[in-house]
């Protein structure tokens, strides 16, 4: 397994056309904050900043030959993280920008998929730029836009000088059904730190669970096409077999639907937690950290998907703890 | 220390060596067999004839492709500025095209007077005096280039299958070899009839240009980065298991037919493979670092390099046969010379 120091980080930026994207590449090109990033991106005339780490791309998906009806990943991405990796010296992360009406799960398999692209680089989070005063009738008219942020480690909720108050708070609320886990960044003209954005390990998750102590309060159920997100605790051990079986049979039957699952395991008898993700059925895990001294050794999961049946998942997750008397 | 010194022996006895710090991200020869050049993630190409190495100022951003020119005593080079290039065998650049913000992902050549350089979706083809002649274009961006012997078809892999266009032709109209799939590497074999080329699923597609034939060729753990077929087409030799893979082209192979596995053992992937112009011998090279020559009938393995200097990354034997060029993934290039003395 890499060292995740020597992996370059990977931001990849999705957000409907006109959300800000390019305001916000702009910026991150342009403004003095300490770092370089080389940046991939699908219209290259509509960036202002001339930059020799700019790389223009077009975006091309192919399913990959396993059988996997939504196995689909970015051949020119593979290749170009594999030309950028020959000259690593010289940036400190990558973005990558996609076009407003595209499907995030592509970009995201291609890190699982690619041994190379696991194995120099490592995907850090998905932000996701949305524009407050057109956010509702997208979500009403594109299954695109529900997507965006379902996948979303970060959104930024842009041009709030076009809304209310109020409007901003049933947006977020909106938000919020879709993705209860994102972190969500007001902004005007795509105003926020890029220190927030940048480098934050958002997809390994650590972040997005510790942070939820509300975890098990939402009993609500998504028995219908509209995009919702589900987590669950196991107090007890998990067994590693068990889980890796349950999983896997469940991301085969449902990871159409399924489009992202976060956990942090407590995994029997070992020391270090495991964390595992999913984007539709492409699943990977490895151990990191520790468990803090402090902290309740308690195994978290999150799914974020479609048609999410609440009781089903979380009696097959909490089978997959040991038995009280092992543990 | 002794197993290091006696697998290094080649490379202090009979090479050249220098340590870049940057990428080695391909290796050429002169047509002439006298220099060679290795291109570098910073831009540079490091040329050396017998007397050592020298670098040369190329791209802007890292070379990415190099190939022979198609002159006796020059290469042609392509990088993520956008630039094709043609450098000559003391270092001189001439500019044969430039294509803004779009990488020059491959180059090739034939001694006929063709240059090839591939840039996105597209294929464009010059004369020897650079002036453009063609721009081919792809369904999606090229994986793959290559001239067959004559210099009369280029082949260019792409999503989906092969485009092979016949390069003196008016119409433009390509023979696309099709299967599904992202085909990421391209070799075509001494006698022009076979046609392969490496996947993203960990395996090898092929066609049969006179029968129309599909080959396929599967079992690798990794990705082939790296295939060719030797001097008489007896043999593909391939990268991206824990050995040599060398598939059988004669006898009905290489469908139903196993491969022959050199120089396995460690437990490292090939990286890089090179089968020598004259004789059924190839050069590979290991992920961590080894190189080794392997001789396809007596399976004897000749060190070259020992491990411990980075990924090979780049392998080529002069055109004679008489000398090979290596680099790897951390910088480190050597030209070894093999012969008699």
């Amino acid at each position: 397994m890499a060292e995740t120091s020597q992996q370059v980080p990977v931001t990849v930026l999705t957000g409907y056309l006109g959300a800000g994207k390019t305001t916000l590449l702009n910026r991150i090109l342009s403004e003095n904050h300490g770092k370089r990033y080389a940046v991939v991106v699908n219209e290259f005339g509509e960036l202002g900043v001339d930059n020799d780490l700019v790389v223009d791309t077009d975006e091309e998906v192919f399913e990959m030959n396993n059988g996997c009806i939504c196995c689909t990943v970015r051949g020119d991405l593979i290749r170009i993280l594999g030309g950028l990796m020959k000259r690593r010296d010289k940036f400190d992360g990558i973005l990558i920008e996609t076009t407003g009406l595209a499907d995030p799960a592509p970009v995201a398999q291609t890190f699982f998929v690619d041994e190379l692209v696991r194995e120099k680089t490592r995907l850090d989070a998905i932000v996701t730029v949305v524009d407050a005063k057109n956010l509702t009738a997208r979500l009403a008219d594109s299954p695109e836009a529900s997507e965006q942020i379902a996948f979303a480690d970060v959104i930024i909720l842009n041009k709030m000088d076009l809304v209310s108050d109020a409007e901003a708070a049933a947006l977020e609320a909106r938000i919020r059904q879709i993705n209860r886990f994102a972190r969500i960044h007001r902004a005007t003209r795509a105003g926020v730190a890029i220190a927030d954005l940048l480098d934050q390990g958002a997809f390994d998750l650590n972040r997005v669970l510790e942070r939820q102590p509300d975890f098990l309060e939402d009993d609500s159920h998504s028995h219908n096409e509209d995009v919702a997100s589900m987590s669950f605790e196991a107090e007890r051990p998990i067994d590693p077999e068990k889980f890796n079986a349950w999983i896997s049979a469940l991301l085969a039957a449902q990871g159409q639907d399924i489009l992202r699952t976060k956990g942090i395991l407590h995994y029997a008898g070992e020391a270090r937690r495991f964390a595992f993700q999913a984007v539709h059925m492409m699943a990977d895990g490895d151990f990191i950290g520790p468990w803090p001294a402090d902290a309740k050794r308690a195994s978290k999961l999150v799914f974020i998907g479609r048609n999410l049946n609440r009781p089903q998942l979380r009696r097959g997750f909490l089978a997959c703890q040991v038995e009280p008397a092992a543990a | 220390m002794s197993g290091r010194n006696q697998a290094d022996r080649l490379l202090h006895e009979r090479g050249i060596s220098e340590d870049f710090g940057a990428f080695v991200a391909a290796a050429a020869w002169t047509r002439n067999s006298r220099v060679c050049a290795c291109a570098l993630g910073d831009g540079t190409l490091a040329l050396a004839d017998a007397g050592g190495f020298r670098r040369v100022a190329a791209h802007d951003g890292a070379a990415l492709a190099l190939s022979p020119d198609c002159g006796p005593a020059g290469f042609l080079s392509g990088g993520d500025d956008g630039r094709f290039l043609c450098v000559s065998a003391a270092g001189e650049i001439t500019e044969i095209g430039r294509f803004g913000r779009k990488w020059v992902e491959h180059v090739a050549s034939h001694a006929s007077g063709r240059r090839a350089a591939a840039v996105g979706k597209t294929l464009h083809l010059f004369d020897q005096t650079g002036r453009a002649q063609k721009q081919l274009d792809h369904p999606s961006a090229i994986t793959g280039l290559a001239f067959d012997a004559k210099g009369k078809r280029v082949a260019a892999a792409h999503y989906n299958g092969v485009s092979l266009w016949f390069v003196a032709s008016q119409s433009d109209n390509p023979r696309r070899l099709e299967w599904k799939g992202s085909h990421t590497a391209l070799a075509l074999s001494p006698d022009n009839d076979a046609v392969v080329t490496a996947m993203q699923e960990n395996a090898l597609h092929g066609w049969r240009l006179a029968s129309g034939e599909h080959m396929r060729m599967s079992g690798y753990p990794a990705k082939t980065q790296s295939l060719c077929f030797s001097r008489g087409g007896k043999y593909l030799a391939t990268s991206g298991a824990e050995t040599v893979v060398l598939w059988p082209f004669t006898g009905g192979g290489p469908t139903d037919k196993p491969p022959i596995e050199l120089a396995g053992g460690d437990g490292v992937l090939c990286t890089m493979v090179a089968c020598h112009p004259e004789h059924d011998t190839v050069a590979a090279g290991f992920a961590d670092g080894l190189v080794v020559l392997a001789d396809i009938a007596s399976e004897r393995i000749l060190p070259v390099a020992a491990p411990g200097r980075g990924a090979v990354s780049a392998l080529a034997w002069s055109a004679d046969g008489a000398n090979l060029v290596f680099g790897t993934e951390t910088g480190f290039a050597a030209r070894i010379d093999f012969s008699k003395r």
